[in-house]
């Protein structure tokens, strides 16, 4: 599946999805020293969001945001890229400090056709996403 | 997007790989939300915790930042009033943002200084020479000081970050989106007020009247009708301090007072308001409840000045403390600017109030405040304040730990002399 949107900040990856349905922050949601989800529902707390393609609503929250997600960037915790619905210019600035592709405002809800676990290409440069669902597991890189 | 000479020439590395990078995510930025170009800022204010390693990125071979720039309140809590400090029990050499970013302040204070940032450690640039005019746009973290200069002041200040407050401490530019562009400034949401007892109508009232106001209105533009015109600077600092915190407010209209709001039709554009929404008591009182998560009566600690205290704030609360005793089961913990704290000297409110044993800082009392970590360890666990904000941020950075009680000035230098919180306004 291929979704059409627009680009918040440039760069090509793919990786395994992650999906948060609440507006994410990189302060208090994030622990940018092991790379972990810090958000209390059973799906995602303690779940490891290195390398993962964050897909979420929006950005919230402290305008340090950024600045953990640059630190988790240097030692190689980040996510790899961000897939929201509509970005804000805190969630952005995160992204483009902690070199993460971004893309917004797609012609399909992320939030409803994405599920975690799903293998995504993430392409930042010109707003495209493509959606690989799990069960097609050969075209998953090994 | 549209560049001019001079801001190719800072994209091009002209200027330095500090600039370069700078100019590159204001850019960015701006491409991400459609500006069409950058436009001159006039003011920064960069908030201590920050990181080295991006900070360095940033100013990489900048000799000087372009705008006035400010510095948010001090990572250390205990360089206004050493003594009393150790006295209530905070360690020394405590560092606020050593302990949650493990970052070399040192290291940091000293690229500031090169870059000429002037040292004010406050949340409350305004009152200490950073004062945006009308139309001014600037690019501060802590939400507080930029809801404030945006709403009261006229300034273009919009939802940032600290990476971009800092470029654009270094470049003089910011993206041409948000308050900036006057279209986006105009109310959204009218606020109507219900019988409300204006004429008493304390602090805390003001911060509950704006918390609740944050929490329905999320990130929408507001405009409050029928305020008295007479509303002065800290009623209006507590009124749109806490906004941002409940909610993710740009702009709070009070009209009468903000500048671009002499009337409701003016704030609105002349369009109808998309939402009404009125105010009354119940919903004053829903506020207050909200911050309110303490069972017990018995206050350990009492926090004021988030946002750092105004000088006449600190004349109030030398007057109610006047002659009289902080209780000894209790700790006070008032937060001002250095800057102020010198005037409040000269007056003679810093003598009153140490000698009731009140203890001053120029650290944050709100999210970052030392004793929302390490207030369990030192028998801390009932806090009363007269911030929205303190009250919101020190539930949720404790963890629940700390329990918060929220009233008027009065009604916290009351319980800082007798320990117990009673009902007076």
């Amino acid at each position: 599946m291929k979704l059409k949107g627009h680009k918040i900040n440039g760069g090509r990856v793919e990786g395994e999805a992650i999906v948060c349905n609440d507006a994410f922050s990189f302060v208090g949601d994030f622990d940018p020293t092991t790379g972990n989800c810090l958000i209390k529902r059973p799906e995602l707390e303690g779940k490891s969001l290195i390398d993962k393609i964050l897909v979420c609503p929006t950005g919230k929250g402290s305008s340090r945001g950024p600045l953990n997600a640059y630190r988790a960037m240097k030692v190689k915790k980040s996510p790899k890229a961000i897939v929201c619905t509509q970005a804000e210019p805190v969630l952005a600035a995160a992204a483009i400090v902690a070199n993460m592709p971004m893309v917004d405002r797609l012609d399909k809800n992320p939030l409803e056709v994405i599920k975690t676990g799903d293998w995504v290409k993430v392409n930042g440069d010109n707003g495209l996403v493509e959606v690989i669902h799990p069960g097609n597991q050969s075209l998953q890189p090994k | 997007m549209f560049l001019t000479q001079e801001e190719e020439r800072m994209l091009d590395g002209d200027y330095g790989p500090g600039i370069q990078k700078s100019t590159e995510l204001l850019v960015k930025l701006g491409e991400a939300f459609d500006a069409k170009r950058l436009v001159p800022a006039q003011s920064a204010h960069i908030h201590c915790a920050t990181s080295l390693d991006l900070l360095l990125e940033l100013t990489e071979g900048a000799t000087q930042c372009r705008v006035i720039t400010t510095t948010h309140p001090n990572p250390y809590p205990d360089v206004l009033d050493p003594i009393g400090c150790k006295r209530i029990g905070l360690p020394e050499n405590y560092d606020i943002y050593e302990f949650i970013h493990g970052g070399p302040w040192r290291q940091i204070e000293d690229i500031f200084k090169r870059l000429g940032y002037l040292l004010t450690y406050t949340c409350v640039p305004f009152l200490v020479g950073n004062l945006p005019k009308p139309g001014d746009v600037i690019s501060w973290g802590g939400t507080s000081g930029a809801v404030t200069a945006t709403s009261m002041f006229g300034a273009c200040g919009s939802r940032d970050s600290v990476p971009a407050n800092i470029a654009t401490s270094v470049t003089g530019r910011a993206p041409y989106i948000g308050m900036a562009i006057k279209q986006n400034r105009y109310a959204q949401v009218l606020v109507e007020l219900d019988r409300l007892d204006l004429g008493n109508f304390t602090n805390a009232d003001y911060g509950a009247l704006g918390y609740y106001i944050g929490e329905k209105t999320g990130s929408k533009n507001v405009v409050i009708n029928g305020l008295p015109k007479t509303l002065s600077l800290e009623q209006f600092r507590y009124l749109v301090s806490p906004m941002p915190v409940s909610g993710a407010t740009n702009i709070c209209h009070v009209v009468g007072v903000t500048p671009e709001a002499w009337t409701l039709a003016q704030a609105l554009g002349g369009s109808r308001p998309e939402e009404v929404i009125t105010v009354g008591k119940d919903q004053i009182k829903e506020a207050v409840d909200k911050l309110t998560t303490a069972h017990s009566g018995e206050v350990d600690l009492v926090r004021l000045g988030c946002p750092h205290c105004s000088i006449i704030e600190l004349k109030d609360i030398a007057s109610l403390l006047d002659g009289k005793r902080v209780h000894p089961n209790v700790r006070l913990f008032v937060a001002t600017a250095k800057q102020i704290y010198v005037l409040a000297e000269a007056m003679g409110y810093v003598d009153i109030i140490k000698q009731s044993g009140g203890v001053f800082t120029n650290t944050c009392v709100g999210s970052q405040d030392p004793f929302n970590f390490i207030g369990p360890e030192l028998g801390i666990e009932t806090v009363a304040t007269n911030s929205a904000r303190s009250a919101h941020y020190s539930a949720r950075t404790s963890r629940g730990k700390i329990k918060l009680l929220y009233g008027s000035t009065a009604q916290c230098i009351d319980s800082a002399i007798t320990g117990k919180w009673r009902a007076i306004r």
